[in-house]
């Protein structure tokens, strides 16, 4: 169903971590199994209505999100509830981004994807699949007010102006509609949805479940009900959905056997009720009033998270960089085994800072959680693997404006402090690095800017910081446009906030640019009283 | 002035070359306890160079230089004792930027000679008083005139109470109008009993308060004597050159 090239690009870094890791898998003996604890852990995004969406209450069989304070529900979530029961085991749902759903499963930080997913031959490779547990069919999405609406087969469309979502099958399906205009493809739903409603189209192919909730979102728009001799021709590789399970899991036919006892009638009510609750966009007239009611909490513990993983990575990564920084400036010293150690300890470094600086922080953080967990069983707190992350990804390039920040200070400042009989440490500690730090500055500033904004990509690995927390309410609300600017203003409002902070702390590290004798006199005389 | 005969510092067919450019050609010389000595010379002489050796801010191509007899270029020399009781003043003046003007001063005496903190403050006080600076305590180097970090410097340098002290044309970078404060401090500190070398331009102040001249020339000490000796009866003819050229000039 969900067969996004751009998601799947974005995918490549985590398909990387796959690689990787099965490369070192094939060395060692396979056994990500997830710790057998009587829980059914169920990899989703709870964030693609009506198949599974986050929401804040218990409401309506809602499955408690892992390692948050929120709930998720859906089809998907009423589905993994049914076959947990049958497998005697607690349903967990961890809350996962698309691109990481499968590295997921297989590293065994998940029991099972149940997010929508089709059974795709290129996906059966790395991960086996249930039986279909939803059947979609194809529709076109119409203007109720047009002629189409009254279609009833896919002959109906004769100079009728259709597109459907770029990169998918959805788009090749057009040509099955006789004497339709094919129109360009579009990137996503919320912008077929707008080009329908200004005329620019008549319709755009899509899926029944997308159907309804359009259906739903916008009363002017509707979605045509085929019957099967009327309909387009699939592929069951298309529409079908089924259950992500690792290679040889045992609990392969107890699923299936679930699966084969849930008969066409309960899937239908499943969806229905799927569909009438899922969280509809509220109706108040102010569209900021509304998305800060009901998604303010979501959004502003996303920038908490952000904000976070970005202050910690960067104090850290300073701290690494001073060390870094220190040890790449050393004079080199007299005795031979001392020159090569140095030799050997500065080009371990200048590896760590390439290596860092020469790959992006995505792969990073997908070698670091998915690949470590599939290769070495290295099971890290997702939280814990973002600020190792930053803070050695900021560290890498903190180290060089260290550096850069210590060879600029006046070598005047180095000989009068060995002239005086300092060693290198006390002149390191109290006369350069003070200055190299203020000369570094400006350029540390941009470091924790760069890393407000970068923290995004680590989505990647689900931490749930603001981009992360944009993407489920734009998946649940499909308020795109606005919820992104919303958050695009979050993400302003934090960076402009530190560069004025730093600038003050820069003001006061250099102190008025005349002094005053008079006033400062005040202060010369009160030290000596006491 | 000269206090005693006890030599202090000797210097041994001092040689030092940057690649194949010899700056020093085999220096020697030898420094008492209390003598203010006084190096002059055309720019590129090798009168700095000269200096920067006597610290080990340079390292000699050849030769030695001993304290107290002992050789300053042997494996187990405490080095940093040793330039902490040889002291120097630089051209530039090479405050600490990021420290106050008594910072400047308490902290190598903290660190250095591990003086405690009232200790190292009340001395700092005292001399910047003598130097004119004590109402610029609060003050940062980057505040100050160059002639009002001269004097920071000299007292900073002065606070290690060393046994000598380098002055390297501390008066070079200043405007004329400073040049003064700065020497009168220097001659206070001459008139104390220290033992100095300074590297200067200043022809009446090496004329006045040197106890020695030395004249050097491409690398050489060309000739060496009282001031008497050299500024009124030079013996040679590229000191009577230098002297006419510098003389008629000021």
């Amino acid at each position: 169903m969900k067969n996004r090239i751009w998601r799947r690009a974005l995918g490549l870094a985590a398909g990387l971590a796959a690689a990787l890791a099965l490369a070192a898998g094939s060395l060692a003996p396979q056994s990500t199994q997830a710790a057998d604890d009587g829980t059914f852990k169920v990899g989703m995004e709870a964030g693609y209505a009506p198949f599974n969406w986050t929401q804040s209450t218990s409401a309506n069989g809602a499955v408690k999100i892992e390692g948050s304070s929120e709930w998720a529900n859906g089809y998907d979530v009423q589905m993994a509830k049914k076959v947990a029961k049958a497998l005697g085991k607690k349903v967990v749902v961890v809350k996962t981004s698309w691109d990481g759903l499968q590295p997921a499963l297989t590293s065994g930080k998940i029991d099972a994807i149940i997010a929508g997913m089709s059974p795709t031959a290129e996906r059966r490779k790395a991960i086996d699949f249930s039986s279909t547990y939803y059947a979609s069919k194809l529709t076109v999405v119409v203007r109720r007010d047009s002629k189409y609406a009254k279609a009833t087969s896919i002959k109906d469309f004769n100079g009728a102006k259709i597109t459907a979502q770029l990169n998918t099958f959805h788009y090749e399906a057009i040509n099955q509609l006789k004497g339709a205009i094919k129109e360009p493809a579009m990137n996503d739903f919320p912008a077929m949805r707008v080009a329908l409603e200004s005329g620019t189209i008549d319709g755009y192919v899509s899926e029944v479940p997308e159907g309804i909730t359009a259906e739903d979102a916008n009363p002017d728009l509707t979605y045509l009900r085929f019957d099967k001799a009327n309909g387009f021709k699939t592929n069951p590789e298309d529409v079908d959905l089924a259950i992500g399970l690792r290679k040889n899991d045992p609990d392969k036919a107890k699923i299936n056997a679930e699966l084969a006892k849930i008969p066409q009638k309960t899937r239908d009510r499943l969806m229905n009720e799927a569909v009438a609750n899922q969280p509809s966009s509220d109706s108040t007239s102010n569209w900021l009033v509304a998305l800060l009611k009901q998604y303010g909490p979501m959004l502003l513990r996303g920038t908490g998270m952000t904000l976070l993983i970005s202050l910690i990575g960067t104090v850290v990564g300073f701290l690494i960089g001073l060390l870094v920084g220190i040890a790449r400036t050393t004079p080199v010293p007299k005795s031979k085994g001392k020159r090569g150690l140095r030799a050997i300890g500065n080009w371990l470094l200048a590896v760590y800072i390439e290596v860092f600086r020469g790959t992006p922080m995505i792969v990073q953080a997908a070698v670091l959680y998915y690949g470590a967990a599939q290769a070495f069983h290295l099971n890290m707190d997702r939280t814990a693997a973002a600020l190792l992350i930053v803070s050695i990804n900021t560290g890498a390039y903190i180290s060089e404006i260290i550096r850069g920040g210590i060879t600029s200070v006046d070598p005047g400042q180095f000989e009068a402090a060995h002239a005086l009989g300092m060693t290198h440490l006390q002149t390191m500690i109290k006369v350069i690095l003070p200055q190299a730090i203020r000369n570094s500055l400006p350029a540390v500033t941009n470091e924790f800017i760069v890393n407000i904004k970068d923290t995004s990509v680590l989505s990647v690995i689900s931490v749930s910081e603001l981009f992360f927390s944009a993407e489920t309410v734009a998946g649940q609300n499909f308020q795109f446009f606005h919820t992104y600017l919303v958050v695009s203003a979050i993400y302003l409002i934090l960076t402009f906030t530190i560069s004025r902070l730093f600038r003050i702390v820069e003001k006061h590290m250099d102190g008025p640019k005349n002094y005053n004798v008079m006033t400062n006199q005040m202060q010369v005389e009160t030290p000596k009283i006491g | 002035m000269t206090d005693s005969n006890e030599t202090i510092l000797e210097v041994k067919d001092l040689k030092k070359a940057f690649g194949d450019h010899e700056v020093l050609k085999d220096i020697s010389f030898s420094v008492n306890r209390g003598e203010v000595i006084s190096v002059i010379g055309k720019s590129g002489s090798g009168k700095s160079t000269l200096l920067r050796n006597i610290n080990l801010l340079e390292e000699p191509t050849d030769g030695d230089i001993l304290f107290h007899g002992q050789s300053i270029l042997a494996d187990n020399f405490d080095l940093r004792q040793y330039r902490a009781h040889v002291g120097m003043v630089f051209q530039s003046f090479n405050l600490f930027h990021n420290l106050t003007v008594l910072d400047n001063v308490v902290v190598p005496q903290e660190t250095v000679l591990k003086r405690d903190a009232a200790e190292a403050k009340a001395h700092a006080l005292d001399l910047l008083k003598q130097v004119g600076m004590e109402p610029f305590i609060n003050a940062k180097p980057g505040q100050l005139s160059g002639g009002q970090q001269q004097r920071v410097a000299i007292a900073r340098a002065e606070a290690m109470d060393p046994e000598v002290l380098l002055f390297d044309e501390p008066t070079s970078a200043l405007d004329p109008e400073m040049v003064d404060d700065v020497l009168n401090a220097m001659t206070a500190l001459a008139h104390t009993g220290l033992t100095m070398i300074v590297v200067t331009h200043e022809m009446a102040f090496a004329q006045d308060v040197s106890d020695r001249v030395f004249f050097m020339d491409e690398g050489v000490i060309a000739e060496s004597g009282t001031a008497e000796q050299i500024f009124e009866h030079p013996q040679e003819a590229r000191t009577q050159e230098f002297l006419r050229r510098y003389l008629t000039r000021a």
